[in-house]
């Protein structure tokens, strides 16, 4: 039994953890302040040096409210529900590769928490499970508003979930396995194609399936433009109409999570993640990661809501049908060579 | 008992049917049988799995597997029946579906 | 006491008491929530065994859809308070319990007194880690020698599906074409309207509802710059 191994495994999961709850803090500084500046605004400038030490004023304001719990509630589950989706919501960067692996005292220490050979269904199972944090929440809060909101979102997170996996399965036909190393690894090879040297990130060979899992991800966190289970003009807001409070920052926190988890997934499956000209290292993934987060934060400003409607048909009618196409075609050229990929 | 041997997850299996069983002859809320008839099917797949392990063959593995899938299709069949049921019943109480008994 | 043996009496005993949980709560919802804390218990056991594909298959299909769907029908099919379950029929309470007593010493005799013992097969662990894992070693096994039976498992969900679709079908015939027409529109928001019928086409409002209702001062349209600074800004006061 490998008990070193085991301890540097958690203290580096300590580490994730900490440095990830961090990047969520920040996350809220940085849309509030890029999503200000592209509305021709300011944003929160004045806490602190540009601002940032609002995330710990919002803290601060957010705790200090009074804890409200409705007197129909559920009250085990009302106070369980946004506890479930925050604790859910990092789980996901266990399995992220943060660089190569370094030599300490003859050891080989891994820079990631553990490498499973499901990892990425690992990851969609978890966005799965995530789905009880909202139909719980929304039920436990004894409002009808609440469970019809929760309804809505869970379905629009269960349909974009299938469009999340099947996008990925081009990737796992090309690289024959489901573990991030092993898909990074395949992105170190070089891509000729014609004259071009260039390395194989997926995103050149499967630019489909990184558009499908684009869209897909944006929804799958509940982010503008497919946002409509909690915004405020709409079914008052959703399923967290009736927290308040610390409780209510849960599900925000855990939305941030979520996108900063995704979008570590995003450039670790299509990026590359830690591969870069000069030096390989997790600067590379940071700097990956927060391109895609300044994509969320830029949708969120530029495009209006998704009606439900929209929403639901585009996932069925239009992703699902190019997800299954994405995957035909992947299985056809890896079969039939044309010596593309 | 210091090493994990067939017996284990034999009782395992059974003690998960067994409590499936008692739900679903004991409960009246239709839905609560449909969970006790999946707590069922997952008690034989943790047999199938444990034998799987426990023989070094994948046939358990799979097998398991066809299960889920097959339990995936079952459920969506009978929760379709369920609401259907309901809409015209206006109860989830399984005594009161005595339409083919009179 | 090997560490596995450890591991596995926590998670047998965390989803036997989270099964019993599931048949003795008196909410169907704490009952669902019992139910999904015993899946991913039992997810985990199958991690231990070795199984880890089924694990997370385990988690997607059972607690992420089956599940869901059962809450789904939950909420929508019980939205008003319902009587207790609980009381009356004793009877059948009783004869339930002894008769899953009687079964599982009968189940626990067989399993103490005899052993099974199988033909190993051939995938030790070197040999499921020769091909690259569990999941690589799953789908040789089922590409080959199970290939039959997939196809009649996804022709068994198509039915499923046509069920479901069926089941879920409105009452009457004009909702079933009027459904039937919407397949292939997907409204993107077309600028002529929706699909939705006359959402789009409402008429416009007319003069009457265009005027405020009260002003103490009459509205005036700006038709150039200057005549802004006749108008006192709001808040502002005018000393003359």
């Amino acid at each position: 039994m490998d008990w070193i191994g085991l301890l540097i495994s958690y203290i580096f999961g300590f580490i994730v953890l900490n440095v990830l709850l961090l990047c969520m803090a920040y996350m809220t500084w940085f849309e509030r302040r890029v999503l200000a500046l592209m509305q021709h605004r300011v944003g929160p400038n004045r806490t602190g040096p540009f601002g940032l030490l609002q995330p710990i004023a919002d803290a601060v304001k957010l705790l200090a409210k009074e804890d409200i719990v409705p007197a129909n509630a559920d009250r085990l589950v009302f106070l369980v529900a946004p506890l479930l989706s925050f604790m859910l919501a990092p789980l996901g960067a266990l399995v992220i590769p943060f660089g190569d692996s370094l030599t300490l005292f003859g050891r080989t220490v891994h820079l990631y928490v553990t490498d499973i050979n499901i990892a990425v269904l690992y990851f969609l199972a978890l966005g799965s499970v995530g789905v009880y944090g909202i139909i719980l929440g929304g039920y436990a809060s004894g409002n009808r508003y609440s469970i019809l909101g929760a309804l809505r979102s869970t379905a629009q997170v269960i349909s974009y979930e299938l469009v999340l996996g099947l996008s990925l399965v081009g990737i796992f036909i090309l690289t024959g396995s489901l573990s991030l190393v092993d898909i990074l690894r395949e992105q170190e090879q070089t891509l000729t194609l014609g004259p071009l040297q260039l390395p194989n990130w997926f995103i050149l060979s499967q630019p489909l399936a990184f558009v499908l899992f684009l869209i897909a991800a944006v929804a799958e966190t509940n982010r503008a433009p497919f946002d409509l289970p909690e915004a405020e003009t709409e079914l008052i807001a959703g399923y967290i109409t009736e927290y308040s409070g610390f409780r209510f920052s849960f599900y925000f926190l855990a939305e941030y999570i979520n996108m900063i988890v995704v979008s570590l997934m995003a450039s670790t499956l299509f990026l590359g993640g830690i591969d870069g000209p000069f030096a390989r290292g997790v600067w590379w993934l940071i700097l990956k990661a927060l391109i895609f987060l300044f994509f969320y934060v830029w949708l969120r400003a530029t495009l209006p809501r998704f009606r439900y409607d929209q929403l639901m048909g585009l996932a069925w009618k239009v992703l699902l049908p190019l997800a299954l196409l994405n995957i035909a075609l992947t299985g056809l050229v890896r079969l039939w060579g044309l010596g593309l990929l | 008992m210091t090493h994990l041997t067939t017996a284990h997850f034999l009782f395992l299996s059974a003690a998960l049917f067994i409590i499936g069983m008692v739900g679903v002859l004991t409960r009246r809320n239709v839905l609560v049988i449909f969970m006790s008839i999946e707590l069922m099917l997952n008690a034989v797949n943790v047999s199938f799995i444990g034998f799987a392990w426990e023989q070094q063959a994948l046939t358990g593995q799979v097998f398991a597997l066809f299960i889920i899938a097959l339990a995936a299709a079952e459920a969506v069949i009978g929760l379709g029946i369920i609401v259907a049921l309901s809409r015209r019943l206006d109860t989830v109480d399984i005594d009161e579906v005595r339409q083919l008994r009179e | 006491m090997s560490i596995q043996v450890l591991v596995f009496y926590l998670l047998a005993i965390v989803s036997i008491g989270a099964a019993a949980g599931v048949v003795l709560a008196r909410n169907p919802v704490h009952s669902a929530i019992a139910l999904m804390v015993t899946f991913i218990n039992v997810a985990a056991i199958y991690v231990m065994l070795r199984a880890e594909f089924l694990a997370v298959a385990q988690v997607i299909v059972y607690t992420g859809a089956i599940l869901v769907l059962v809450v789904f029908v939950l909420m929508l099919v019980q939205q008003q308070d319902l009587p207790e379950f609980h009381g009356g029929r004793p009877l059948r309470i009783a004869t339930g319990f002894v008769l899953g007593i009687l079964l599982l010493a009968e189940v626990l005799a067989a399993i103490l007194t005899r052993s099974l013992r199988g033909q190993p097969g051939p995938w030790t662990p070197d040999a499921v880690a020769a091909v690259g894992g569990n999941i690589q070693a799953i789908g040789r096994e089922l590409y080959s020698a199970y290939t039959l039976p997939i196809q009649v498992t996804a022709i068994v969900l198509l039915m499923a599906t046509i069920g479901a679709i069926f089941l879920a079908r409105p009452e009457t015939l004009a909702e079933r074409i009027a459904a039937a027409r919407r397949i292939f529109t997907i409204s993107l928001g077309h600028p002529k309207g929706t699909d939705l019928g006359p959402i789009g086409e409402l008429p416009a409002p007319s003069q009457a509802e265009l005027k405020p209702a009260s002003f103490t001062r009459p509205l005036i349209l700006a038709k150039s710059a200057d005549e802004f600074t006749e108008q006192p800004a709001w808040g502002e006061v005018v000393r003359r």
